[in-house]
């Protein structure tokens, strides 16, 4: 599965869990309007170092915020790449 | 195969409070990993002790909780080895003392570092485990000086309020995913933390207690049991004071 669609599925599970309205899912949509508040975020991050084995907010140099989803997805493609690399 | 033990990862177990809670909460039943710099005779024993009892388990990692860049890493070994902890216990700690003016800035840095800034982070890690089971019990070990003064201790007891101020906030934003986080607040206990203060400091404190004596370490380790408890699955954000009614 592509990370994007594992986050996306991720994404959808957390909310049907927290009882929470997803909005549509597109690149543009900025995450603070997605339906998932802070907390579903938290558990996506730790679902997601589960599922795809990294976690670029620990990784990184610096603290960052992805305001899209596109940009998070992003975020997560780049340390996979990283850590292929590495 | 008999029911699988909760895990519970103590933090500072190596001698003092941290090696009673970990040798009672083995005796317990549950499943305690310790972690300390190094495994002293005393862990050993209580790992032997365990062994014969036949009942919990007792294992020890070796780790310095200062070293809070190797922490995730940590956490992600620990739950490869012993699966994702149902209890977390922050009783690491250090207890300089000073008059703040001479402190050196590196013990300030220090102590802040050991005492607020490792737990913090070690329990941000250890706390994305516990959001995917939906269950968990933290357990950060305070202090009275973090709600009462003592001259000497200034930065030890804001490492401290810092806790019970962590404990509270962090009860209300993960209690709905069914995690509970409290303090236990001890009074002064006979170990060697407090082995600076003199036999006059001592006698006062006893004098000031209501019950005119000491808290022991058995009596923290049973406050702690108790928050890690089914019993207490409807206690939350709390701070447990076990001062032997030093503060009342």
């Amino acid at each position: 599965m592509s990370i994007k669609l594992t986050i996306v599925d991720q994404m959808k599970q957390i909310a049907r869990e927290h009882g929470k309205t997803l909005a549509p899912l597109s690149d543009d949509l900025v995450l603070l309007d997605s339906g998932l508040d802070s907390l579903g975020f938290a558990v996506l991050v730790a679902r997601l170092e589960d599922t795809l084995g990294v976690d670029p907010f620990t990784t990184a140099e610096d603290a960052m915020f992805p305001v899209t989803l596109g940009d998070f997805v992003k975020v997560y493609e780049n340390a996979a790449q990283q850590r292929a690399v590495a | 195969m008999a029911k699988a033990l909760r895990s519970v990862l103590v933090t500072g177990a190596s001698r003092g409070l941290g090696l009673g809670m970990a040798r009672q909460l083995a005796g317990a039943g549950y499943r305690v990993i310790t972690l300390a710099r190094q495994q002293t005779k005393a862990v050993a024993e209580a790992m032997a002790e365990t062994k014969r009892a036949k009942r919990g388990a007792l294992h020890f990692v070796p780790f310095d909780l200062g070293e809070i860049d190797a922490i995730p890493e940590l956490v992600k070994d620990l739950r490869k080895e012993f699966g994702p902890p149902f209890g977390l216990v922050n009783n690491a700690g250090i207890g300089h003392d000073g008059a703040l003016a001479m402190m050196h800035n590196s013990q300030i840095e220090e102590l802040i570092r050991i005492n607020t800034l490792s737990p913090i982070v070690l329990t941000k890690y250890v706390v994305r485990s516990m959001m995917s089971e939906r269950a968990g019990r933290i357990v950060n070990v305070a202090s009275i000086i973090g709600f009462t003064g003592y001259s000497g201790l200034s930065v030890y007891a804001a490492t401290k309020a810092s806790m019970l101020g962590f404990t509270r906030s962090l009860a209300r934003e993960v209690g709905r995913l069914g995690i509970n986080v409290n303090a236990v607040a001890p009074g002064f206990v006979d170990t060697e933390m407090t082995h600076g203060l003199t036999g006059e400091q001592r006698a006062q404190v006893v004098r000031r207690s209501a019950l005119r004596r000491l808290a022991e370490v058995s009596d923290i380790a049973d406050a702690v049991e108790y928050l890690l408890s089914d019993k207490a699955r409807n206690v939350s954000g709390t701070v447990l004071t076990v001062d032997a009614g030093a503060t009342a």
